[in-house]
């Protein structure tokens, strides 16, 4: 249980500066440990008051034992105050969002939940994602898992899409460009609040222009408007890799060829991907009419064509010959 | 690439104004409509065997967001004029 864990590794310190350190941490290092126990298939509300208020009751009562222990130290004797503290600041922070959350209309709290369903990753599966991105060519199954109608968290199932990925690679595309720039002698610290809001200009250009394409078209697919924001944002993700070769190597050659190959992998990864989720069933029954068919075909194309042409275009500007 | 938050606003602006200068006769001459007195055929109700098309989703589209945007648009409009003159 992750609550007999810290407890069984603070009497393993025999120094009092590391048991002093270790009681510190107490308070920060369970959480990720309840969060990662407590997300199952289907639960993505947080439980977290309940668990941290099971969690904290014995550490407090074990803490009031170690003070005996170590009451030679007129330092640590501050201690069990100081987790209290610790302890009423977190209570009265977690009491402020779950009342900003519970304000909120109804909606917004629909949709927060889903928003959090694309943050349930782990480490295994950003890697696996991030090899998937750049070497899709591996014949393998690309259907999502769903659990009783509901998809799969991206922590189970390696095909779902995320957020977590686009979000850390398009911040780190801002950094690498302000790298790129700072070689070339041509960065100021504007230039960083500029990439960053192009990057956010274009995400939304993009989302608006698919969504309207998806309306005009009427087509009806399984694909909602949150798993589209996140298969565009697998682009940055390549566009990091073309500057990083270029920045490695300094020439043109090696950069073009980088964003060919990434344009390439780019999409083939986001065919399959959504081959599955815009075309129709080909097991099911066919309520649509065969015209459903082509105009669905072109609006994958038109989807994935978008991609390389925004990353050629989001990365010339930093590219002098 | 220039681009701020500005821009994108000013751009999505001046979309929308377009929209919305659009002429109602001219809308419903593209949509193919036989009479304009008739609200049944074309307009605002449309026969369902047609609504599938793309130019009917488009027509539909471009009459909710006049519909929807034709006082908020005024709003925004003088609110951006009042920006531009007092800092250019």
């Amino acid at each position: 249980m992750s609550s007999d864990g810290p407890i069984y590794r603070t009497t393993n310190y025999p120094h009092p500066q590391q048991q002093q350190s270790s009681q510190f941490y107490q308070p920060t290092t369970p959480s990720p440990q309840s969060q990662a126990s407590n997300a199952h298939g289907g639960d993505y509300t947080v439980p977290n008051p309940q668990s941290h208020n099971g969690f904290f009751s014995p550490q407090t009562a074990f803490y009031g034992s170690s003070n005996q222990a170590t009451s030679s130290i007129e330092f640590l004797s501050n201690n069990p105050f100081l987790n209290v503290g610790f302890n009423v600041v977190e209570q009265g922070m977690k009491d402020m969002t779950d009342k900003t959350i519970n304000m909120l209309p109804n909606q917004m709290k629909k949709s927060l939940s889903s928003i959090k369903y694309y943050f349930a990753v782990d480490q295994t599966y950003v890697i696996k994602k991030l090899c998937l991105i750049l070497f899709p060519f591996r014949p393998r199954n690309w259907s999502i898992g769903y659990n009783a109608d509901e998809p799969v968290p991206p922590r189970v199932d390696t095909n779902a899409p995320d957020y977590y990925i686009p979000l850390m690679s398009a911040i780190t595309y801002v950094l690498v460009a302000g790298l790129v720039l700072g070689i070339q002698n041509r960065f100021t610290p504007e230039q960083l609040g500029m990439h960053a809001t192009s990057v956010l200009i274009w995400n939304i250009i993009e989302i608006l222009i698919l969504c309207i394409t998806f309306y005009i078209f009427n087509i009806q697919s399984k694909l909602r408007i949150l798993d589209l924001i996140a298969y565009c944002g697998y682009k940055y993700v390549g566009m990091i890799t073309a500057l990083s070769s270029y920045l490695i190597t300094d020439s043109l050659f090696i950069y073009r060829l980088t964003l060919l190959y990434i344009s390439i992998s780019l999409s083939y990864f986001l065919v399959k991907c959504l081959r599955l989720q815009i075309l129709p069933d080909i097991g099911g029954s066919q309520p649509y009419n065969t015209n459903g068919n082509t105009r669905r075909i072109y609006l994958l194309l038109f989807v994935v064509l978008l991609q390389p042409l925004f990353i050629w275009y989001l990365t010339q500007h930093l590219i002098i010959p | 690439m220039g681009f701020t938050l500005y821009n994108l606003i000013e751009a999505a602006l001046l979309c929308i104004n377009a929209v919305a200068i659009l002429s109602e006769r001219f809308l419903s001459k593209l949509s193919g409509n036989a009479n304009i007195n008739y609200p049944n055929v074309g307009g605002y109700g449309v026969d369902y065997q047609n609504s599938g098309g793309a130019k009917q989703q488009l027509l539909t589209l471009i009459r909710s967001v006049r519909t929807v945007m034709r006082i908020p648009l005024i709003a925004f409009n003088v609110v951006t004029i009042m920006f531009l003159i007092l800092f250019g």
